[in-house]
């Protein structure tokens, strides 16, 4: 091997801590972009796979109860592959602490030959016999209760029956019929045998209709014409379509916030290789000026500049390569772990551990070009040097001697110690350094505390969404009671302050063509409601007075851009077309949620046929304030009373419910992005260090002349951890001041992401305490291993230092 | 003096380096004019701080002068960029450093073939059989494969000896290469240097180690960024440096015919004189009237006014020799005895010297030996 490549093997292996800065800069970038890159290939591509596995249903239509006759209809309907049936009811199941909580039941035709929405059995046994009810794993822990226990059922006639829970699944179409958060709000999913249903007070009928095409399963546009003609059929057979809903085989419900988190993980995978070049040009110009004396040597014996650029490129390559071999598992690794993490949470099956070619690709072809990118600048710097510089190592170009500003103002405090001033001193001298490890650590701790700043701007904005739903209990009944009957009686219950009678259904948007477009949930409080707290984006909300007046969420104008105030809008509702006039638009939770409208209580009671009657009450408690337990209970109550009084409740919620269940879903995402953070800090950290082992290298010959006139270890020490200290709490500094665009950017990306809108900008102060002890606790844990060094230096040792 | 361009290998016109600090600018070389031939065995000696490292840097090319040129084989090294400054060095020059300078990283073998890789001076098949050669020549064969952190400083030295070998430049500069080793290893060294301009290498030593520099032909003196004349200092050894330097400056050249009389007794104010090329003869009058021949005077004697007050019994001549012209170096009565006004030190030194001549003078039956002559 000649000589000069020689060279770079020894400077490799001769300095290893060095080399091992250098290495671990280049493996964080490569290892950010490659864990992210795999984690999004590896999702997309599972998802995609585990959804289209389960065969899931194209077409899904709620009606009233069919049996196999209508089956058979719609399977000899053009474009339609399959056709398949389930029962879907929400009953109540008491949990292990004695709570009521929903329980989604579906019966399903035939269990063990599933053709459609196929679950994988996980536990136990499957499938389970009549009377016998098995369970989705989501959820399962609210039941707090394991495989092989009986569970309480409460049917909507008040009456309870046991059935023993047989096994567990695992169902990836849960919230496939819905829009947005429907698998995040969906609650536990139970499965039973069609035949158990008389036993559960229900017809052995089938309310819900699955249907797959025959060709284009990913065509949205093929299967709603299939879907056009389905509900046609089912028309045809005298049964009201309730809702229709279209999906493709390979859309699997939660992808939403697959492409939110991927957003902002690029976003973050960007900025964490950006820091890692800085890192590497401040790790490489340090060991540059380290090469100082020995490019002077190679320039007297002959060498061209050309020739040692190319020495010192050779080793930056070598470099990347060993951090491309440490990158590639490491980051493949991790990205599979925390994919098995993520999975569970939203209802994916991952297809197996594997290295993604696009993540090994990408990151080859970085760690090729980027660090010698970032390196180049400071290589061609240092092999500028001329040979008298670097042989004698003082520049020829500046006089030294002269005092900066920092120096002089330095001087002027009062009360700080000499060694103190020595370290304050030393942290300013090389600023283009400090620059570099300052722009690191700062835009780490920015990060960091964004994150927390994130936090809180999503959960304003979901607390934004329960302005919509403030009623401390939200209760429904089997059927539609007298408003001033059910008022009475709630308000016998101790707690209950104020009842509302909203009127609640569903409906589809009908498009210019006549055709059946999306579903729509309609919601009509009084008019006079205090319970919703709306966002009016445009126009007005619902006034006393307004007959067929209707306000929409921001959704509605996916499907008609051009929708505006005072247009008219068409809406199925149970078979009857019904005009309606827009009077405003409000925002809500953008795709997270579906396509919502209000309207006027008395309008939508008399279309229904229920003036004065409601089956949705809305419960107010006598203070304000509750809890999340406390309105719990209120509704425990109020179900009791209203059974106790012969009533039917199907289901009591508490207001805060939602907000939780919500909230607790986008932690996934904060906790990501708390992961990239905590990433971002250890390059941070990793620079710090360098920067602190450099500065102590370049001191030596100053130290043994410390050394000389009565320093201890222990004042060195402090010399090192006094630098290092006050680098981390001057980023913090910046870092607190530069959090708040980058909180407001990030904000902005993964609030219109999720909710395709931005959101007022939340400031949370734990974010910056919490980075400052931790950035504190960095810069201690920095300084430790370069003031060591520095303590065991010896006079001999620096003095001799040639 | 003015330049000798005979001079092939080495020629600094008009050189001066001034070096800015914070304290103003700092002269480091003034107007230096010197040439060195091929061959030449040459030591530059200097106090620290002479600007001796910073004469042989303008040589080497590591600085550039301030004013003036500097010519080495043939090449304006001042005009050159720094890649093909490096190029040129590598292939022209081999640097000796008193702290060795190797790459600590790698074998001494693989130092020593390190500027015949970058020079692409010779196949890549023969370089490591020569790199051992040279190894053999300096005793360090055995341990070629051994870092140089292994090795004693006088063996670093040696092997840092060789790779200026390596591409098998015409002029080796050393700048203080026994600084930093004991008095053995030195020798060695210099028995090497004496080896090397027995090959025909012309060799320049940069050093303040006067007794080092008695093993090189030729000596040059610096002193206070200024070239003291070489005759004056190999004439008048008992000065210090700066007077030395201030001779330098007094002196003028004059030129003489072949036998004319530079100097006789009853012409007392005659100064002082030091031959640069020819001869001087130095003649005895007696007050018999007979007249012999004391002495023959070459280049680097002199001969000062001092020695003629000496003699009562006798009378001092200088003439040319008959056969040659003369060239000396001549500083007036004036400034001579203005010299020694200034310097009670010097006075004595020459008094002293002046003395012990006038002793071995009295002898006229004997043969005579020379007092002056330093060759």
């Amino acid at each position: 091997m000649r000589p000069r490549w020689r060279k770079v093997f020894s400077d490799l292996w001769g300095n290893k801590l060095r080399s091992l800065l250098v290495i671990a800069s280049i493996t964080i970038g490569l290892f950010a972009v490659g864990m992210i890159t795999s984690m999004y290939v590896i999702l997309t591509e599972d998802m995609r796979a585990s959804y289209a596995s389960v065969n899931p249903a194209n077409i899904t239509i709620s009606t009233i109860g069919f049996d196999d006759d209508l089956l058979d209809r719609i399977r000899k309907v053009e474009g339609v592959a399959q056709a398949d049936g389930i029962r879907q009811v929400v009953l109540q199941v008491q949990n292990g602490s004695g709570e009521w909580i929903p329980v989604e039941v579906n019966a399903i035709r035939d269990l063990e030959n599933m053709e459609i929405n196929q679950v994988h059995p996980e536990q136990g046994q499957w499938p389970p016999d009549e009377r016998q009810v098995v369970v989705d794993g989501y959820k399962f822990a609210d039941l707090e209760a394991p495989v092989g226990s009986t569970l309480l059922f409460e049917l909507p006639s008040g009456t309870r029956r046991e059935m023993p829970l047989v096994g567990l699944v695992h169902d990836q179409t849960i919230g496939a019929s819905q829009e947005g958060g429907g698998y995040f709000l969906a609650p536990v999913q139970g499965y039973v045998t069609l035949d158990t249903l008389p036993w559960l007070e229900q017809p052995e009928l089938m309310n819900r209709l699955l249907v797959t095409v025959d060709q284009n399963q990913n065509d949205l546009e093929y299967i709603k014409q299939v879907a056009e003609r389905v509900a046609d059929e089912v028309e045809n057979a005298g049964l009201p379509v309730f809702t229709s809903f279209v999906r493709g085989s390979e859309d699997h419900p939660n992808s939403t916030y697959v492409e939110a988190i991927a957003s902002v993980l690029f976003l973050l995978g960007l900025l964490v290789m950006f820091l890692s070049a800085f890192l590497i040009t401040n790790t490489l110009s340090a060991l540059l000026g380290q090469q100082v004396n020995q490019i002077g040597i190679m320039k007297t014996i002959g060498a061209r500049r050309g020739q040692i650029v190319g020495i010192y490129l050779l080793l930056i390559l070598v470099f990347s390569m060993i951090a491309f071999l440490v990158a590639v598992p490491l980051a493949s690794r991790v990205a599979y772990l925390l994919l098995e993490v993520l999975g569970g949470q939203i209802n994916v099956v991952l297809q197996g551990y594997r290295l993604v070619p696009l993540a090994v690709l990408l990151m080859f072809f970085i760690a090729l070009l980027a660090p010698q990118l970032a390196g180049i600048y400071p290589i061609l710097h240092g092999t500028r040097v001329s040979v008298v510089e670097a042989l004698s190592g003082i520049s020829a170009q500046k006089p030294s001697g002269k005092k900066g500003w920092v120096d002089t103002h330095l001087q002027t405090l009062r009360g700080v110690s000499r060694p103190m001033l020595i370290s304050l001193r030393n942290t300013f001298r090389r600023k283009g350094r400090l620059a570099l490890t300052l722009i690191t650590l700062t835009l780490a701790g920015a990060i960091f505390i964004a994150t927390f700043n994130v936090q809180g701007s999503l959960n304003k904005y979901i607390a934004r969404i329960g302005k919509y739903f403030l009623a401390d209990v939200n209760m429904s009944l089997a059927s539609y009671e007298r408003i001033s009957e059910i008022r009475q009686t709630l308000l016998e219950v101790p707690g209950v302050g104020d009842v509302e009678a909203w009127a609640f259904s569903l409906g589809e948007l009908v498009m210019p063509d006549g055709s059946n477009g999306e579903a729509v949930t309609l919601l009509a409080p009084p008019a006079e409601t205090r319970l919703v707290d709306p966002l009016v984006q445009e126009g007005r909300w619902i006034e006393p007075g307004d007959e067929n007046a209707i306000t929409l969420n921001e959704r509605f104008r996916e499907i008609f851009p051009d929708l505006q105030v005072g247009d008219t809008l068409t809406i199925n509702i149970l078979g009857d077309e019904v005009d309606f006039q827009v009077v405003g638009f409000f925002q809500m939770a953008g795709r997270s949620s579906g396509y919502l409208a209000y309207t006027s209580y008395e309008y939508l009671a008399e279309l229904l046929g229920q003036e004065n009657k409601a089956n949705a009450y809305r419960v107010t408690a006598n203070r304000p304030n509750l809890t999340l337990e406390e309105q719990k209970a209120l509704g425990q109550r109020i179900e009791t009373h209203l059974e106790n009084q012969g009533y039917s409740v199907v289901e009591t919620s508490a207001g805060q419910s939602l907000t939780e269940t919500t909230t607790d879903g986008l932690n996934i995402l904060t906790g990501f992005l708390l992961i990239m953070a905590s990433l971002i800090a250890v390059v941070g950290s990793i620079g710090l260090t360098g920067t602190l082992s450099m500065n102590v290298l370049e001191r030596t010959r100053e130290i043994g002349i410390m050394r000389s006139i009565g320093a201890n270890n222990r004042t060195l020490r402090n010399l090192v951890m006094v630098e290092g200290v006050l680098i981390g709490i001057i980023s913090w500094f910046l870092g607190t001041l530069l959090a708040f665009p980058i909180s407001i950017l990030l904000s902005n990306a993964i609030n219109f992401s999720l909710f395709g809108a931005t959101v007022a900008f939340t400031f949370t102060p734990n974010g910056i305490f919490i980075w400052l002890v931790t950035v504190l606790i960095l810069s201690v844990l920095a300084s430790v291993l370069p003031a060591r060094n520095s303590a065991r230096l010896t006079i001999r040792e620096v003095l001799a230092y040639e | 003096m003015p330049l000798d361009l005979s001079c092939a290998l080495i020629q600094i016109q008009n050189v001066s380096k001034i070096f800015k600090t914070q304290a103003g600018d700092f002269t480091a070389l003034k107007d230096i004019n010197l040439c060195f031939g091929q061959g030449e065995y040459v030591s530059i000696i200097g106090k620290s701080g002479s600007g001796k490292s910073t004469l042989i840097n303008m040589i080497t090319g590591i600085d550039h002068p301030t004013i003036g040129e500097v010519r080495v084989a043939e090449h304006d090294v001042h005009h050159m960029n720094e890649s093909q400054l490096a190029e040129w060095r590598g292939r022209n020059l081999g640097i000796v450093f008193q702290f060795f300078q190797l790459l600590p990283m790698l074998s001494i073998l693989e130092n020593t073939i390190l500027p015949m890789d970058f020079c692409n001076q010779y196949p890549p098949a023969e370089r490591e059989s020569r790199a051992r050669a040279l190894l053999d020549l300096v005793g360090l064969g055995v341990e070629a494969e051994k870092l140089p952190a292994a090795l004693s400083g006088g063996q670093q030295q040696l092997a840092a000896i060789a790779r200026a070998l390596a591409n098998d430049p015409p002029l080796i500069v050393a700048d203080e290469p026994t600084g930093n080793l004991d008095s053995r290893s030195a020798a060695r060294i210099l028995d090497l240097f004496d080896e090397l301009v027995v090959q025909g290498k012309t060799i320049i030593i940069v050093t303040h180690d006067s007794s080092l520099a008695k093993r090189t032909a030729r000596r040059v003196l610096i002193s206070d960024g200024m070239l003291i004349d070489e005759n004056i200092a190999h004439a008048l050894p008992m000065l210090s440096h700066p007077q030395m330097l201030r001779l330098s400056h007094l002196a003028v050249a004059r030129s003489f015919q072949p036998g004319a009389t530079l100097a006789k007794h009853d012409n007392g104010k005659v100064g002082l004189f030091v031959v640069a090329q020819g001869h001087v003869e130095a003649v005895r009058h007696y007050r018999s009237g007979e007249s012999e021949l004391v002495e023959r005077l070459g280049p680097g004697a002199y001969f000062s006014e001092l020695e003629l007050e000496q003699d009562e019994r006798s009378t001092l001549s200088f003439r040319s020799a008959a056969e040659e012209s003369v060239e000396a170096l001549w500083v007036s009565h004036e400034a001579f005895y203005h010299f020694l006004g200034e310097s009670h030190a010097a006075e004595s030194a020459l008094r002293q010297a002046a003395g012990e001549r006038f002793g071995h003078v009295h002898r006229p039956a004997q043969p005579r030996k020379s007092f002056w002559w330093r060759r």
